[in-house]
C-alpha cells in the first residue's frame, strides 16, 4: 500500500470515528442543553413577575422577545421583556416585568453582561442594583439617581439608583429599559401582541 | 457605524491580547524585536482575515444548516491547520523575500489561540459575513498593536536592571498587565 | 537517557516541568479564566480529561499514523475531546460553562496539549503517556489554583463565593482585571525561578 494511499486511509478513518463518536455525544446532550437554555429563560421571568406560574412568546424580533405570565387560573399576571442592548463594555441582555395594566415594573434581572468585573458586574447584584428595581413607575420614563441612595425608601417611582463607581453601566440598563418600554407600548397600540387568555389548565 | 464600531473594539477596546488574552504564546515568544514582531503581527493578520472568511463559510453554509454545530471546534481547528500550511506554500511559491521575513513564524500560528478564538468568537457573537471579515481583520490589526508596542518596551527593558527572577516571560508578563490597565482606559470609548 | 520510575514520571509535571511556570504553555487560559477559582478549577478539570484522553488514544495508535499526517491526526483527537467536554459542560454545568465562554472550545489550541502528544504520548506506552498527562495535567490544576485562589481572594474577598476576608478589606479589583492576571503570573513566574535558583545553589 502507498504512503499517500495510506495517509488518506488512516486520516479518513480518524474523521469518520471521531465525527460519529461526537454525533453520539451530540444527540445524548443536545435534550439536556436545550433545557438549560430554556430553564435560564423560565427563571429569569419567574424572577420578575410575580404569580406567574405558565409563561407564553407573544412577541420575537432582534434584541426584543416578550412574554406574558399567566397564573393558575390562566389570567394575565405579568408581561416580561427580554431586552438586549449596549453596555458599557458589550452588550447587556436583562429581562423586566411588568404588571397586567402595564403600570407598574415588577422586577429586573440580568440575563447577559459583560461589564467590569467588580464593578459594571454589580449590575446582578441584588442589595447593589436589582432590589431597587422593584414597584417602578412604567408610564413614562425612569431616571437616574445620583449620588446613590441607601435604601429603596429613598427613591421616588420612578428613579433607579446608581451603582457607585458604576454610573455607567446603570445608566446603560436604564437605557435599555426606557427604550423598550416605549416599544412596548407601541406594539400593544399597534396590537401587535396576541394575548391569549386561557379558562383554566 | 456598526463596522467602525467593530474595528475600535477590536484593536483597542476589547483587544485580542490584552482583553481576552488571545496569543499569548507568541506573544511572550517574539516579541523580543520590534522588526520581528511586527512580521508576525503581520502574517497573523493575514492569516486571521483568511480564517474568518472561511470558517464563517463553513460555519454557516454547511454546519449550522445541518444541524452540525457541535463539529464547530474541529471542523474550525482543521481548517486553521490546512490554510496555515496553504499560506505557506503560497507565500513560498509567489515572494521568497516575504516567505523568507515571515516563513518561520507561520508554523506557529497554528497553535496560536488568537486564530481559534477569532473563528470562535465570531460565531458566538453571529456575525454576519462582512461584520466577521472586519473582525478577522481588526483582531489581527490588534495582535499586531499590541505585540509591537511590547516589543518596543522589551527592546529598551533588555537595557534596564531587571532581578534576575523577572527576566524574560516574568517582567514581560508584567509589562502586558500594565500596557492592559492603560487600554481599559478605552473602555466606555464606543458609548 | 536512564528511563524514569513511574513517581518520576508523574511528579515532574508538578514542578521541574510544570507545563505554566517552567514551560510556560497554556497561558491564555491560565490568565483568561483564573477570576475566579471555580471557573479556573473547572477549566484546569476539563483539560485534565482532554489531556489524559488524548494521550491515551494517541499512544494507542502511534503505530498506526504515518508521520505525514501525525499532527493532523492529534488535532482531530484532540479537538473531539474538546467537544465532548464542551458538551458535557452545557449540559450539565450550564452556569459554569456560560462563565467560561469561549475557553473551553480554545482547550483545542492548548499548546500543552498538542506538546505533550508530539513529546510524548507519540514516543512511548500507553502507560507511560498515562502517567506523563497525569503529571502534566496535575501540574496544570495547581498553576490554575494558586493563580486564581490569589486573583479571587484579593479580588472580591471570597474564595469559591464565600467571604473570607472580613469587611476591613477593601478588594483589589485591578486582579480580576486581565492586567491583575497578567502582572500575578509574571510575579509567580519570577518566584518560581528564584525557588528554582536558590534550591540549585544549596545543593
Amino acid at each position: 500500500m502507498s504512503l499517500s494511499s495510506r495517509m488518506i486511509i488512516v486520516l479518513t478513518t480518524v474523521g469518520l470515528i471521531s465525527g460519529g463518536f461526537l454525533a453520539g455525544v451530540a444527540k445524548l446532550t443536545e435534550e439536556r442543553i436545550a433545557l438549560n437554555i430554556q430553564a435560564e429563560i423560565e427563571e429569569a421571568i419567574a424572577e420578575v413577575v410575580d404569580d406567574a406560574e405558565v409563561n407564553q412568546k407573544v412577541y420575537e424580533e432582534e434584541d426584543l422577545v416578550i412574554y406574558i405570565g399567566l397564573d393558575g387560573e390562566g389570567t394575565l399576571a405579568g408581561f416580561a421583556v427580554q431586552a438586549t442592548g449596549v453596555g458599557f463594555q458589550d452588550k447587556i441582555t436583562l429581562m423586566f416585568g411588568l404588571d397586567a395594566s402595564l403600570t407598574k415594573i415588577t422586577g429586573l434581572t440580568v440575563i447577559d453582561q459583560n461589564e467590569t468585573p467588580g464593578l459594571g458586574a454589580k449590575i446582578e447584584d441584588w442589595n447593589a442594583f436589582l432590589q431597587f428595581w422593584k414597584n417602578k413607575d412604567a408610564t413614562g420614563q425612569l431616571t437616574l439617581r445620583k449620588p446613590a441612595a441607601r435604601t429603596p425608601e429613598e427613591l421616588s417611582a420612578a428613579e433607579i439608583n446608581t451603582i457607585t463607581a458604576a454610573t455607567i453601566s446603570s445608566k446603560k440598563v436604564l437605557e435599555i429599559v426606557n427604550l423598550s418600554l416605549e416599544k412596548v407600548r407601541q406594539l400593544i397600540q399597534e396590537g401587535k401582541i396576541a394575548i391569549e387568555e386561557q379558562d383554566g389548565d | 457605524m456598526e463596522l467602525a464600531a467593530i474595528f475600535i473594539s477590536a484593536v483597542l477596546v476589547q483587544n485580542f491580547v490584552l482583553y481576552y488574552f488571545l496569543g499569548i504564546c507568541p506573544f511572550l515568544g517574539v516579541s523580543k524585536k520590534i522588526d520581528s514582531a511586527f512580521s508576525m503581527g503581520l502574517a497573523v493578520t493575514f492569516v486571521m482575515s483568511i480564517t474568518a472568511v472561511v470558517t464563517w463559510l463553513i460555519n454557516n453554509l454547511i454546519l449550522i444548516p445541518f444541524g452540525l454545530d457541535y463539529l464547530q471546534i474541529v471542523s474550525f481547528i482543521l481548517v486553521i491547520a490546512s490554510l496555515v500550511q496553504l499560506v505557506e506554500m503560497f507565500i513560498r511559491k509567489i515572494s521568497p523575500p516575504l516567505y523568507q521575513a515571515l516563513g518561520i513564524y507561520l508554523p506557529l500560528i497554528t497553535t496560536n489561540c488568537a486564530i481559534m478564538g477569532l473563528a470562535l468568537i465570531a460565531a458566538l457573537n453571529e456575525y454576519s459575513f462582512v461584520e466577521t471579515v472586519i473582525f478577522g481583520f481588526s483582531s489581527g490589526i490588534g495582535f499586531t498593536l499590541a505585540i509591537v508596542l511590547i516589543a518596543g518596551i522589551r527592546e529598551q527593558l533588555d537595557l534596564a536592571d531587571v532581578p534576575e527572577p523577572l527576566k524574560g516571560a516574568g517582567i514581560a508578563l508584567i509589562v502586558a498587565g500594565i500596557m492592559a490597565l492603560a487600554f481599559n482606559g478605552f473602555l466606555g470609548m464606543l458609548t | 537517557m536512564a528511563t524514569k520510575s513511574i513517581g518520576q514520571e508523574y511528579l515532574k509535571g508538578l514542578w521541574d516541568e510544570n507545563p505554566v511556570f517552567r514551560q510556560l504553555l497554556g497561558m491564555c487560559p491560565t490568565l483568561a479564566v483564573t477570576g475566579t477559582v471555580i471557573t479556573g478549577v473547572a477549566m484546569a478539570l476539563a483539560t485534565t480529561f482532554v489531556l489524559i484522553f488524548s494521550s491515551v488514544v494517541v499512544s494507542s495508535i502511534k503505530k498506526l499514523i504515518p508521520s505525514q499526517v501525525r499532527i493532523a491526526t492529534y488535532i482531530v483527537v484532540i479537538a473531539s475531546f474538546v467537544t465532548i467536554a464542551d458538551q458535557f459542560l452545557k449540559a450539565y454545568f450550564y452556569s459554569i460553562s456560560e462563565a467560561l465562554g469561549p475557553y473551553v472550545p480554545l482547550i483545542v489550541v492548548n499548546c500543552i496539549i498538542l506538546g505533550r502528544q508530539e513529546a510524548f504520548s507519540s514516543k512511548n506506552s500507553v502507560g507511560r503517556s498515562l502517567i506523563d498527562a497525569l503529571g502534566m495535567s496535575s501540574g496544570f490544576v495547581l498553576a490554575l489554583l494558586v493563580l486564581s485562589t490569589i486573583r479571587e481572594l484579593l479580588g472580591a474577598g471570597t474564595i469559591l463565593g464565600y467571604q473570607i476576608m472580613g469587611p476591613w478589606f477593601k478588594p483589589w479589583i485591578i486582579m480580576i482585571l486581565p492586567a491583575g492576571a497578567f502582572i500575578t503570573l509574571g510575579i509567580l513566574l519570577g518566584i518560581a525561578l528564584l525557588i528554582e535558583s536558590k534550591t540549585k545553589r544549596s545543593q
